[in-house]
């Protein structure tokens, strides 16, 4: 019991860890001269990945400390993206008990399904508050890459972070 | 087992009411976002002032490394560039003869005309500090703030062109908004037809030149400099130039090395004839001397809230010195402006 407290908050650390290095790597001033595609949002990718691993970990008030800082730093709305962030994660949190043991096409058409739902929520919510907003085209692409980078931040998780998946037996007790 | 049930079974209405009220919270932040825009764009500024400069020294390294990497490509065409730059330099070289020709003539008529430069576009220098992070946002941080003196709504030029302009104060750092930003509208004349447009910024590399009443006076490789209208930028700073996509729009190519952005200047631009007070549409709120004011103003007050600003924008120039050892105060510094046209036609 003990050593999974431990791995639990050692993994939390990690995790905050890297969202940290994502948030710094984004705000580097380099690509200010490239307008091509939209850079995908890694730190969804590995949020989205980490919950469908270890749900125990990824808990509200981290999830909530994260995104907002995010939020903040990356001049977008403050909250919004948060609140719509943990609803998705709550939702695919329900979900993941019945999902745990299909295999990767499936978990990766639910993510897929969770980031759409994600980006036009935002949009439906900022066409209700008459805020700016960026271009359909553009953010449809940004979600586009998201999904895609998907199985990458899937493999770094399991192969460098060793956030594997927990069986079903142990997802109960959790 | 079965005390895990237990718990389970208050902890999770427990969890739904922390959620809701989280979910709540959350939302009404973004509402006030939308209903009390700048002071929530204040916390953001203060939020990003106390993170960013403490991710400084792990950023700057990584920062450096692509640099020199992005560099380093460079070197594998040093032959090429060597012939090329030679080139060049016999070509400046006689640039500068003749710009040293003209240099002392204009010195000479400016004598006789007893033109005073404008001693209030020095500049403050900073380094970028991050970009936006956002792929739809086109702004930068630098390491300048309200404790340099800066002020919202200046403009800020790279060695050459115009880069964009302060939207964001925080004490330490400022937010510059970049002309390519989908948010961004600057005044600008096309030289030499004169013509007046606004510059748009559509998160492309080339903003877009709109409202042109002819646009068949502007040709590709005019050059676009700001037209100080509305008091948003000064006069005549270097721009770009006018370029013609393929599908007939007009934009421009800024002359701002937008690849390598690292050390900006702002400018200290005029207060303005900013009216403070209803009674000041009435008087003159400038000539600005102490004693003048002082004597013949009935009402004291708005001139010393005006002097305060100007003695605002005019101080912190020691401070804006030391944060880089750059900034520079002598009137004859290099500034990229071409020479005051229209002032010099006033004072005649």
């Amino acid at each position: 019991m003990d050593r999974q407290v431990w791995y639990i908050w050692s993994t939390r650390a990690l995790f905050m860890a890297l969202a940290l290095v994502i948030l710094g790597l984004q705000l580097l001033p380099l690509g200010l001269s490239d307008t091509g595609l939209p850079p995908p949002d890694w730190l969804l990718a590995f949020t989205l990945a980490w919950l469908y691993r270890q749900p125990v970990v990824m808990s509200i008030g981290m999830i909530v400390v994260v995104f907002l800082l995010a939020d903040f730093l990356l001049q977008r709305p403050p909250g919004l993206w948060t609140a719509l962030v943990l609803l998705i994660t709550e939702w695919l949190r329900q979900r993941r008990v019945t999902l745990t043991e299909v295999n990767f096409l499936i978990e990766w058409g639910s993510i897929a399904g969770a980031v759409l739902a994600l980006l036009l929520l935002e949009r439906f919510v900022l066409w209700i508050l008459v805020a700016p907003q960026t271009s359909l085209g553009l953010s449809l692409m940004h979600g586009l890459l998201t999904v895609a980078v998907y199985p990458i931040a899937v493999a770094v998780s399991h192969y460098v972070f060793r956030v594997r998946k927990v069986a079903l037996s142990d997802a109960e007790t959790a | 087992m079965a005390r895990d049930r237990d718990e389970d079974s208050y902890a999770r209405p427990v969890r739904r009411l922390l959620l809701t009220v989280l979910l709540l919270c959350l939302f009404s932040l973004t509402l006030i976002w939308r209903i009390d825009n700048p002071r929530m764009e204040r916390l953001r500024a203060a939020i990003t002032d106390s993170v960013v400069p403490n991710m400084e020294w792990a950023m700057a390294p990584v920062t450096g490394a692509a640099r020199m990497a992005d560099n380093f490509q460079s070197y594998t065409r040093l032959y090429e560039q060597n012939q090329e730059l030679r080139r060049e330099l016999q070509q400046m070289r006689a640039f500068r003869e003749a710009a040293i020709q003209l240099e002392q003539e204009n010195a000479r008529l400016r004598d006789l005309a007893r033109v005073q430069l404008d001693p209030e576009l020095t500049y403050v220098t900073g380094v970028v500090l991050a970009d936006s992070g956002s792929p739809f946002r086109r702004s930068l941080l630098l390491n300048v703030g309200a404790r340099d003196g800066i002020l919202n709504g200046w403009a800020t030029m790279d060695g050459l062109g115009v880069v964009g302009r302060i939207s964001g104060v925080a004490d330490s750092t400022s937010r510059v908004v970049l002309l390519t930003d989908a948010n961004s509208r600057i005044p600008v004349t096309i030289q030499p037809s004169g013509q007046q447009a606004l510059l748009t910024g559509d998160n492309s590399q080339a903003p877009i030149l709109e409202f042109i009443e002819d646009p068949e006076d502007v040709s590709p490789g005019d050059r676009v400099v700001t037209s100080g209208d509305g008091g948003v930028f000064p006069p005549d700073l270097l721009v770009g130039q006018v370029a013609v996509t393929r599908d007939g729009r007009i934009r421009a190519r800024l002359a701002a090395d937008y690849g390598r952005l690292n050390f900006l200047r702002v400018l200290r631009s005029h207060p303005g004839s900013t009216l403070l007070d209803t009674g000041d549409i009435i008087g003159p709120p400038w000539p600005l001397e102490p004693e003048a004011a002082s004597e013949s103003g009935p009402d004291p007050a708005p001139s010393e809230r005006v002097q305060d600003l100007i003695e605002d924008a005019i101080g912190g120039d020691t401070s804006g010195e030391d944060t880089l050892g750059e900034g520079s105060d002598d009137s004859d510094a290099p500034i990229p402006v071409p020479a005051p046209r229209p002032r010099a036609e006033v004072t005649q």
